[in-house]
């Protein structure tokens, strides 16, 4: 660790108001997630890890509190601001991969890029490359449906880093996959992390998970209750 | 344009349901076309005739009622006249009765000063001045009846001129009152008839379009108070006065057009919205992945434009090429009806009518898709 922090959340407060009734689903977290590491959140159901997340990438805005990510407030941007900050900062992993089914593999890679004002010839670089870092360059042209699980998951990885993102955050990636393709997107996980200093935060139930990650975070009903180092944090090769 | 792609794809998505959105956007538009062309088609005949310098003498009671044949050499006699055509209104049928098409007995002096712009094969007005039974037809008519020229042809009378004609065909006429057409002599129908001396209208040319007024004055003066009063009008007017009794139509069949592009439109915005609705996941994926959302917006609008667009191609492609096909083979609706096109303005109506549809069917579903939060649209709550 250089230090430097990649996610500040302070004293973050989000309540829902679910059929009249409040839900405190975060309740004054404070937090910080340095930069390069490889973080795990988890909790029980309910607890607030995905709402966390979606503070830390702007998609859900904090009730109370601030949250700072790479240095920049994300609670005050517009809704345009916030899509320019996280097609820059933020690569995102969902549990169901959620790629467009009517793209390939490489267009699905290619989406974000299509944002930026690269040539073609230097997305389709930038894409291969995000490719081939997930194992996947035999598999470009092929369409979701045409993919397995992890595959899909693995192309859903490539869409997130390919743009270079600060943080790469992913949603239960493991969740929806068997225990081979589970362990197969952690190791490669824990490899960017590794090899390119990805700042990663993954929320997760999968207990294989703390084999891979340096540090877990734990919530309980929308409260921080700690943070614990992993015993074999980035170990995986 | 790198976002092409996108669009494309996202059209390509359920190829059934695009092509029956397409298809029936198209057969809106074919409709609306053809309609909208209907009142333009007229409005562009009369501006045509504007600058004519001919006038149409007919009797003050009505087209029913003749003109004595006298009346020629009287008008011929005005100042500023420099040719009149007697004719009358044969109206004979051609083998069936669906068979029928304009045609009309012209004296055959002057029918070159008469009518210069119609276009008469070279040759034949000289031809038509030597035979009594001479014919000159439409080119329209001569490829719908396959007839040529040299060709015998009869033709069956019946109402005020109760005779059959039997007429060779002598030359073509080029651009004539409508696409299919045939005019004959006047003489060999009054001999015929036994001589009544009975004359429908009377075709009267000025030495400018300047002196049609005061031809009209002096003409109507010259008959007041005969048993045979005239009602002169510039061609312009006259074609007005005819194409006067189809404006109904004409409103009715812009009004009809409009409820078709609604009816349409509304069929549309429904494919667009259940488009839209599933795929609300990945709407709210782009926009957790940097797309912005008047982007999706522009996206998914220009999908529905696209679709619109394409029925736009194939409904004024089949319009265009049904009315080319009314405009050889159709007299029975009227003289004016084989002059329709698609002229240029209907083209552009229609062509805004396709854009407007894509744009309203599209935008409230998509504004709707956009707008809705990443979160609820992900069901990322826990």
């Amino acid at each position: 660790m250089n230090g430097r922090d990649a996610v500040e959340l302070e004293h973050v407060t989000r309540t829902y108001v679910r059929e009249n009734f409040e839900v405190r689903a975060l309740d004054d977290v404070t937090l910080r997630i340095p930069e390069h590491s490889f973080v795990g959140i988890m909790g029980p159901s309910g607890s607030g890890k995905t709402t966390l997340l979606n503070l830390i990438t702007g998609i859900d805005h904090p009730t109370d509190g601030h949250v700072s990510v790479g240095g920049e407030e994300i609670a005050g941007m517009s809704e345009n601001d916030l899509a320019d900050w996280r097609a820059r900062h933020i690569g995102l992993v969902f549990q169901f991969y959620n790629l467009i089914p009517v793209l390939t593999a490489y267009e699905n890679v290619e989406l974000p890029l299509l944002l930026t004002d690269l040539p073609k010839q230097e997305r389709r670089t930038h894409v291969e490359a995000a490719l081939e870092s997930v194992g996947l360059s035999e598999r470009m042209k092929h369409y979701p449906r045409q993919l397995s699980g992890g595959q899909e998951q693995r192309v859903a990885i490539a869409r997130a880093i390919v743009t270079d993102p600060t943080i790469v955050v992913a949603d239960e990636p493991t969740g929806d996959l068997d225990a081979k393709s589970a362990e197969e997107i952690l190791t490669l996980l824990a490899q960017l992390n590794q090899r390119f200093k990805k700042t990663i935060v993954m929320v997760t139930h999968d207990a294989r998970a703390q084999r891979f990650v340096d540090t877990i975070f734990r919530l309980d009903k929308g409260v921080f209750v700690g943070a614990e180092n992993s015993l074999v944090g980035g170990g995986a090769q | 344009m790198k976002f092409a792609m996108l669009v494309l794809k996202s059209l390509l998505r359920s190829k059934r349901r695009t092509l029956l959105t397409v298809l029936s956007i198209a057969v809106s538009l074919f409709i609306f076309s053809a309609l909208v062309s209907l009142p333009t088609v007229a409005n562009h005949v009369l501006a045509d005739s504007a600058s004519s310098v001919r006038i149409a003498c007919r009797t003050k009671m009505g087209q029913a009622y003749p003109l004595p044949e006298a009346y020629k050499s009287k008008i011929a006699a005005t100042p500023h006249v420099v040719a009149i055509e007697p004719d009358n209104f044969f109206a004979g049928i051609y083998h069936e009765v669906s068979d029928q098409f304009p045609n009309i007995a012209v004296d055959p002096d002057q029918i070159n000063v008469m009518w210069p712009d119609w276009g008469f094969s070279p040759g034949s007005v000289e031809e038509f001045k030597k035979l009594r039974t001479a014919t000159l037809v439409a080119e329209g008519t001569m490829k719908r009846f396959h007839l040529s020229v040299g060709q015998q042809i009869q033709l069956r009378g019946g109402g005020y001129y109760p005779v059959n004609v039997t007429l060779k065909i002598v030359g073509t006429i080029a651009k004539g009152p409508a696409p299919s057409f045939l005019m004959f002599r006047r003489d060999y129908l009054e001999e015929i008839m036994g001589r009544p001396g009975r004359v429908d209208n009377f075709w009267v040319r000025a030495d400018s379009s300047q002196a049609v007024p005061a031809i009209i004055q002096s003409v109507n003066s010259e008959f007041a108070n005969s048993s045979a009063e005239t009602q002169c009008d510039s061609e312009s007017a006259f074609l007005g006065s005819i194409i006067g009794r189809f404006r109904m139509f004409f409103t009715l069949a812009r009004i009809l057009g409009l409820i078709v592009v609604i009816t349409i439109g509304l069929v549309a915005a429904n494919a667009a919205a259940m488009s839209i609705r599933e795929r609300r996941t990945e709407i709210a994926v782009m926009r957790s992945i940097g797309f912005r959302s008047p982007l999706i917006l522009r996206l998914l609008v220009a999908e529905s434009i696209v679709t619109a667009l394409a029925g736009c191609i194939l409904g004024c492609g089949a319009a265009f090429a049904l009315l080319k096909v009314f405009s050889v083979t159709s007299d029975v609706l009227g003289p004016f009806v084989g002059a329709i096109h698609i002229p240029p303005p209907a083209l552009l109506q229609t062509l805004l009518a396709a854009v407007l549809i894509g744009l309203l069917s599209s935008y409230v579903p998509a504004r709707s898709a956009v707008r809705r939060r990443i979160v609820d649209a992900l069901r990322m709550v826990d």
